[in-house]
């Protein structure tokens, strides 16, 4: 009389079937009330409903049907929760009808509404509403979830996706002018031919007296904001300026670097006043990155220091500088590559169009003194893209992708050995 | 052999005592370094100041009297600040106002935090509460790099990749525009905003998310409902901070925004913003003369707008840290 379809039970109900059957498909009820009248006679336990895997599955068949096909999901769906003792319910899956029989006059009073009319060939399932199992409210909220996912994943790629196309692009453009004498040849004939040498070997010496300068003044300033300074209003106030410096827009510090360094300094336009405002524009970097992996050590470090009579400087110098060496090295590195990159804070300090230099020997090497005008990486790229005529587009692509590697390349440096203290932690 | 040890030693011992002997000088050398910076952030305004005030208060706006009576001042404060005309090189009468320089910073500015925000914002909750350690790891590292990208290489892009494509997709007359500029800030603020974004949302006690799950809450409800009321405010500083960057920057715009001082009527026209002004005028402006001084007025404006950004997002940051102590 029922097949077995993984717990599941079928049943078969055919509006034109001679008279009240078993439910089979040979001889199918011929309304819910026949089935109802079934389960009231019913003392074989096909109808156990306290079992909670059984679904119930009620096929409509337009006739006695020799070949049929059951179908593939149901097009009515309702639920009986046999642990509910509140009588009631409709049958949805918040409000379940609270027993088999309960279902079935529930189903009959349905169709014989009219609210219940399902076709040939359709099925009605009755399932067990478990405990356990997602709700259709909790299936709305995991597609919701699903959906939030994505779209913040899609917003996450959105950010990676154009940055790889535009860096892939910069490359493909750049391709033909790449080699060793792009790299080595100075720019000539009004920078249409040659390469960048000049301003390769003059973002080397701005990077490097930047450094110079800032790199002491930075790593100290880190060491004060994190050893020596209270926790007062004036530390407060340091801690502002820090973040305020960092703010600054890049014109604003070239500004600076022409009334403070290039006028009132009396550097005129050179690689040292040009160095000296990049390097008050990269100072936080380093004084953050410093503090911050100051902090990083441990204080029993210091006290265990302190407990055998060391004074706060030799602690300082013995102890808690060389643990933090590769952290204040992040910082560095970092500065090295913001410096290598700004335009604004010497577009008027001292970068040039144009300076020649010699082709070869050592002078090629070291061709800027500190009070000379210089060529820059960065302010070439302007050059060459906004202020010059008939530049090819490799030699363009290639001083941005020249730039840009650089740059990047410092910067995975940076974060590899990031990645390398992490890994040689300690404590 | 035992001697030169010993003799190795004491120098050693000579070098340390020198040290130790040298620490009140150390400590004070530490302390000056540590007070650079508010001394920095002084000198700026003072030194921007010194070369731009003089417009303000001498009318000449010259250093000497005599060049003041070679060349009368055309500046005045009134039309600085309402004046749309910004035309320094007119040989009738120069106008300097700014007011069109400001609408093209602003223009550019809003639309790329349009975009900016939204992106930023979602990336940031992607990262904090939706990827696992490897992903969240890698985004982390390629929003890095995004931002370590010099802003003249982003100018470059716009003028060179973004220029083009916006031509043949809406048909602009010019690719350098508004729409440009704000494409290219809004990639550059967008790593400062996740990384802020990112903390304020990490900032929100586990206890909320436990709490919010337990009474049934899916992830998506727990951002919504929970982390972004409670975070709300570290996420402001993180929109104001890309703000911050999206006003003060240069090259980018200098290069990707075109050159048409114009208070902007569509995303289509081209700008020209306070710093690209600054940056593409400096250089022909003879120091002492009234142009000359009107452009590092401009830098006080900007040195002025970043400062309150940068102290508003400061303490809205600091705000939340002293409420998780307490």
């Amino acid at each position: 009389m029922t097949e077995h379809h993984s717990d599941r039970l079928e049943y078969f109900i055919s509006a034109s079937a001679p008279n009240a059957g078993d439910g089979s498909i040979e001889r199918p009820w011929r309304s819910f009330n026949d089935a109802l009248e079934a389960i009231g006679c019913d003392e074989s336990g096909a109808f156990d409903a306290t079992s909670s895997h059984r679904e119930y599955e009620f096929v409509f068949l337009s006739g006695p049907a020799a070949s049929f096909q059951p179908p593939a999901r149901a097009q009515h769906q309702f639920y009986v929760n046999v642990d509910q003792h509140v009588g009631g319910g409709d049958g949805s899956e918040l409000t379940p009808w609270s027993g088999l029989t309960a279902a079935i006059d529930g189903l009959k009073s349905l169709s014989d509404e009219g609210r219940l009319k399902p076709k040939a060939g359709e099925c009605v399932r009755l399932s067990h509403r478990q405990v356990f199992s997602s709700t259709s409210v909790e299936q709305k909220k995991e597609r919701r979830e699903t959906i939030a996912r994505y779209t913040f994943l899609g917003m996450a790629m959105m950010l990676v996706l154009p940055v790889v196309a535009i860096l892939s692009y910069l490359f493909l453009q750049a391709w033909p002018a790449l080699g060793p004498t792009f790299f080595f040849d100075n720019p000539r004939q009004g920078m249409t031919e040659g390469g960048i040498w000049a301003p390769l070997i003059g973002t080397f010496f701005l990077v490097l007296t930047s450094l110079v300068i800032a790199a002491p003044i930075g790593i100290l300033a880190g060491v004060y904001l994190n050893e020596y300074a209270g926790d007062n209003w004036f530390t407060r106030i340091v801690h502002l300026a820090v973040v305020n410096l960092a703010g600054v827009p890049s014109i604003v510090h070239g500004l600076f670097g022409v009334g403070a360094f290039v006028y009132f300094a009396n550097m005129n336009r050179s690689l040292l006043a040009a160095s000296c405002t990049v390097a008050v524009m990269t100072l936080p970097v380093i004084i953050t990155s410093t503090k911050e992996a100051l902090a990083a050590v441990p204080v029993s470090f210091r006290e265990a220091c302190w407990n055998l009579g060391a004074s706060r400087w030799q602690t300082i110098r013995t102890i808690v500088l060389p643990n933090s060496f590769t952290g204040i090295l992040t910082g560095v590195i970092l500065q090295v590559s913001r410096a290598a990159g700004e335009t604004a804070p010497i577009l008027f300090t001292g970068a040039v169009f144009f300076v020649p230099i010699p082709d070869s020997g050592v002078e090629s090497l070291v061709p800027y003194g500190l009070s000379d005008r210089f060529m820059a990486l960065s302010y070439h790229l302007w050059t060459v893209s906004t202020q010059v005529q008939n530049v090819p587009k490799s030699v363009q692509f290639g001083t941005a992708v020249v730039l840009i590697g650089l740059v990047l390349a410092v910067n995975s440096l940076s974060i590899g050995a990031r990645v390398y203290l992490r890994s040689r932690k300690k404590w | 052999m035992s001697r030169s040890t010993g003799d190795r030693r004491s120098i050693a011992q000579l070098i340390r005592i020198g040290l130790d002997r040298t620490e009140p000088v150390v400590e004070w050398i530490i302390r000056l370094c540590g007070w650079s910076a508010i001394l920095f952030v002084a000198a700026i305004f003072f030194f921007v100041f010194r070369e731009g005030a003089p417009v303000l208060f001498s009318g000449g706006g010259s250093e000497s009297a005599a060049v003041a009576d070679a060349e009368p001042s055309y500046f005045s404060l009134g039309e600085f600040l309402s004046s749309p005309n910004w035309r320094p090189d007119s040989e009738k009468r120069p106008q300097y106002g700014i007011v069109a320089l400001l609408a093209g910073t602003m223009s550019v500015t809003v639309l790329a935090m349009l975009l900016a925000v939204p992106l930023g914002l979602g990336a940031a909750v992607y990262v904090s509460e939706f990827s696992g350690p490897r992903i969240r790891e890698t985004l982390k590292i390629v929003i890095e790099l995004l931002a370590a990208i010099p802003s003249v290489v982003w100018g470059f892009i716009g003028y060179m990749a973004i220029g083009p494509i916006i031509i043949s997709l809406t048909g602009a007359p010019v690719g350098l525009n508004v729409l440009n500029g704000a494409i290219i800030l809004a990639l550059m603020s967008v790593p400062v905003i996740v990384s802020v974004g990112e903390d304020a949302l990490r900032a929100v006690p586990d206890s909320y998310r436990e709490a919010a799950i337990a009474l049934g809450a899916s992830r998506w409800e727990v951002v919504y409902r929970v982390l972004f009321p409670a975070a709300k405010s570290g996420l402001l500083a993180a929109v104001l901070l890309g703000v911050g960057r999206a006003i003060g920057e240069t090259m980018a715009v200098l290069m990707a925004t075109g050159h048409a001082v114009q208070i902007p009527h569509s995303p289509l026209d081209p700008v020209r913003t306070l710093t690209a002004t600054i940056a593409s005028e400096l250089g022909e402006a003879v120091r002492g003369d009234e142009h000359y001084r009107v452009l590092f007025l401009i830098g006080i404006v900007l040195f002025a707008i970043a400062f309150v950004v940068n102290l508003t997002a400061d303490v809205i940051v600091k705000g939340i840290r002293g409420e998780q102590n307490d």
